[in-house]
């Protein structure tokens, strides 16, 4: 169509890798998973202030199958474990789990009959954000966190996948 | 519309739809099943306990100040009011008057802790509506009102800024400019939500008559707070049984006529107004004197001057928080009731005269607001769910506990 | 004080089924036995105490009292702003006691919730199942035999694996 005139200067050569990794890092889309007071914070990471637009992961869906980034923010209990596993399962592939704050990661303050001590023992984890509760900052270098994973990943792991 | 017509014109089938509890409106953690019939809900049966997660149990295991950092997990919209009540619980128990610039203190955070909850439930419920915008400029001012927390307490959230006695620390130096700056800015912000609400008419068609409560319903079902005084209940436990030190200030108690989710929505946003006017008369007579009672009395931390800089202080501070010492309440039990922002919250505590309660028990008005929602959705749409779910702000955390 | 004239009629018209009448810091409870109490929380709505504030139970297992449990409503009147707090006491064995559902509806998830909790059984209620946790949940975890990590529930869950073969780094 003649639109590349000059190949010189318009031409970037990269890997398949680099070129996928860059685009699935910078457009995550997740889905929050927020029960308890984690969740608020959730929200204030994207509300005005904190603004996770910035990390290109403002498009929340609550959809489980439109996500590929879990976040699991506040106490997991035995009611709403199977609940969460079954979102996990109805994620496509590639996926990612955030565990936002003590709750979710270790059962925090609540060593109690009914929450879960860590939902890292039902299902995989990537990144633990620490705090009772995280700051939005906090959650941001979570992000960032999975970002560098992305970057990481080969195109041997995107073939593994089932 | 018409059901009868609905019927007639056209065939429809009766369904079952089932409505979270990972749902954007139910704020992940409850489940509702509606039977439907076209878009019509004919029944509508609450499934709560999904973050169920043993408050109650928790303290019986702790110590009466260990719990406090409980109660914050409790409401996360207000975590203050949650502190307060507890603690003024726990100190009828225990027969302990607090000093009066404590009881101010109290005060002021508990009302800036209804703002910030009020315009955060309106947020949300304009967030379930389709009006991201209110959201986003609620959150702007919640922000500075959680900066004000965080110089206050140490932490935005989960406050933990009462102790039995007293409160943490006293609040920083400059943190009434702080205060006055926010109330400035409170006014405006509730102009310029309403200014998009009030007479929007997306806004007046899903909440004008929809989710109406009776009065005598709302005695009959004990709501409290907010959903309450929007039916017509003049009862305000600030007003009516004033605890702390209520009765010094002067402010309005606000009342709807219709019941419904814009009435709701209203007694909110002059509620909030109203909380700004409380905090003003609380930064203009601020008593000075101390937060805490004396440390001699055993229910209180020596402070920390003392502990880190004298061998007696220390031996104090060990004797307080040693497993086997520290304060002994007396045997006996005592209710406080609180006009936290959704309702009635009350501790019932009961205590065996050991160092942790025998039991504590929360009045949680969420659960008790919540427990109207399948009788004031029949009839209504599929739609008017998440608008009634919105205006009665139901709190997972205090719901379930 | 009205309380105090309250109580004297209650006494009368309730000769056998009250235990006693306490005080404490300025709040009265009567305690009285589990089977009456529908008659008892009538008689007090008809007197004026037209709010059912909090209903909730207390496990007596080491504190002492009339019985295993205390069934604890907490009663408040609009008109004359008083509260008076009225418990109910039911036996270890097979605990139970009418439901005050038909007075106030507020009743209804809190007596499912002291159902839940504590095992307690309200007769009349109508639709007495569960509410807090799950429905195949085991005991009653506020039970003060029950202990507080409760009994491996919260260990039995099957374990998702992650869905890629090779390890992500
Ligand atoms: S980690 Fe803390 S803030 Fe987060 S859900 Fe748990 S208790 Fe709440």
């Amino acid at each position: 169509m003649g639109l590349i005139h000059d190949t010189k200067s318009n031409v970037l050569t990269t890997t398949v890798e680099a070129a996928v990794n860059w685009g699935r890092k910078n457009s995550l889309w997740p889905m929050p998973f927020g029960t308890a007071c984690c969740g608020i914070e959730l929200m204030a990471a994207l509300a005005s202030r904190s603004d996770i637009a910035r990390f290109g992961a403002e498009a929340i869906r609550f959809s489980p199958r439109q996500s590929d980034l879990l976040v699991v923010a506040g106490r997991i209990t035995i009611k709403m474990m199977p609940v969460l596993q079954r979102i996990y399962e109805q994620m496509p592939e590639p996926k990612w789990v955030i565990s936002m704050g003590a709750c979710a990661s270790s059962g925090g303050v609540f060593d109690t009959y009914s929450v879960i001590q860590g939902i890292d023992q039902f299902i995989p984890v990537d990144v633990y954000v620490p705090g009772c509760p995280p700051r939005p900052e906090g959650l941001l270098d979570g992000l960032m966190k999975i970002q560098k994973l992305i970057e990481k990943e080969t195109f041997s792991d995107y073939s593994k996948r089932k | 519309m018409n059901p009868q017509v609905t019927a007639k014109s056209l065939e429809t089938e009766k369904m079952v739809l089932n409505f979270g509890p990972s749902h954007p409106a139910t704020h992940g953690t409850l489940r509702v099943i509606m039977e439907l019939d076209g878009e019509t809900v004919i029944k509508a049966t609450p499934e709560i306990g999904f973050l169920h997660s043993g408050f109650e149990k928790l303290g019986e295991h702790l110590d009466f100040n260990q719990y406090v950092t409980i109660t914050d997990r409790m409401n996360y919209l207000s975590p203050l009011c949650n502190n307060v009540a507890y603690a003024l619980s726990a100190e009828k128990l225990m027969n302990i008057d607090v000093p009066k610039r404590a009881r101010y203190i109290r005060i002021l955070m508990c009302e800036l802790s209804r703002i910030a909850d009020h315009l955060l439930s309106i947020g949300m419920l304009a967030v379930d509506i389709g009006a991201f915008t209110v959201f986003l400029y609620g959150f702007r001012l919640r922000e500075n009102i959680y900066d004000l927390f965080e110089a206050a307490t140490g932490t935005r959230l989960t406050t933990s800024y009462t102790r039995i006695g007293g409160l943490m620390r006293d609040i920083p130096e400059g943190f009434e400019t702080g205060v006055a700056k926010v109330l400035d800015e409170v006014g405006k912000v509730a102009d310029e939500i309403e200014t998009l609400l009030n007479r929007n008419r997306i806004w007046q068609k899903r909440t004008k008559g929809v989710g109406v409560i009776s009065k005598e319903n709302a005695n009959s079902y004990g709501i409290t707070g907010p959903a309450a005084r929007a039916t017509g209940v003049d009862w305000d436990l600030r007003i009516k049984e004033p605890y702390s030190d209520y009765d010094e200030f002067n402010f309005d108690v606000v009342i709807g006529v219709n019941g419904d989710v814009f009435d709701r929505y209203l007694v909110r946003m002059e509620e909030i107004r109203q909380s700004a006017k409380i905090c003003r008369q609380v930064l203009d007579k601020m008593p000075g004197g101390e937060v805490n009672i004396d440390s001699d009395s055993k229910f209180v931390l020596p402070p920390k001057e003392d502990v880190y800089n004298s061998i007696e202080g220390l031996i104090h501070h060990f004797e307080q928080i040693m497993p086997n010492r520290g304060m002994i309440p007396p045997k006996g039990e005592s209710y406080v009731a609180t006009e936290s922002p959704n309702g009635e919250l009350g501790y019932y505590i009961v205590s065996d005269g050991s160092r942790t309660p025998y039991r504590v028990r929360t009045r949680p008005p969420s659960l008790i607001n919540y427990s109207i929602f399948s009788k004031i959705m029949v009839g209504g749409m599929i739609s008017d769910a998440v608008a009634i779910l919105g205006s009665l702000n139901v709190i997972a955390g205090e719901l379930d506990r | 004080m009205a309380i105090s004239d309250l109580t004297t009629r209650l006494q009368e018209k309730f000769q056998e089924s009250i235990l006693d009448v306490s005080e404490y810091n300025g709040e009265v409870s009567i305690n009285v036995k589990g089977l009456v109490i529908l008659e008892i929380l009538s008689f007090l709505k008809s007197d004026g105490f037209n709010f059912l504030v909090d209903l909730t139970a207390v496990d007596n297992l080491t504190l002492g009292g009339y019985d295993r449990f205390a069934v604890v409503y907490h009663l408040l009147s609009h008109e004359n702003v008083e509260r008076i707090v009225v418990k109910a006491y039911v036996p270890e064995e097979k605990p139970s006691l009418p439901s005050v559902e038909s007075l106030w509806k507020s009743a209804n998830w809190q007596e499912r919730e002291v159902y839940d909790l504590y095992g307690i059984e309200f007769e009349g209620h109508p639709n007495l199942i569960r509410i807090m946790n799950p429905d195949e949940f085991e005991g009653h975890p506020l039970r003060k035999d029950f202990p507080r990590q409760g009994r491996e529930q919260r260990k039995d869950f099957p374990v998702v694996e992650r869905m890629t073969r090779g390890k992500r780094l």
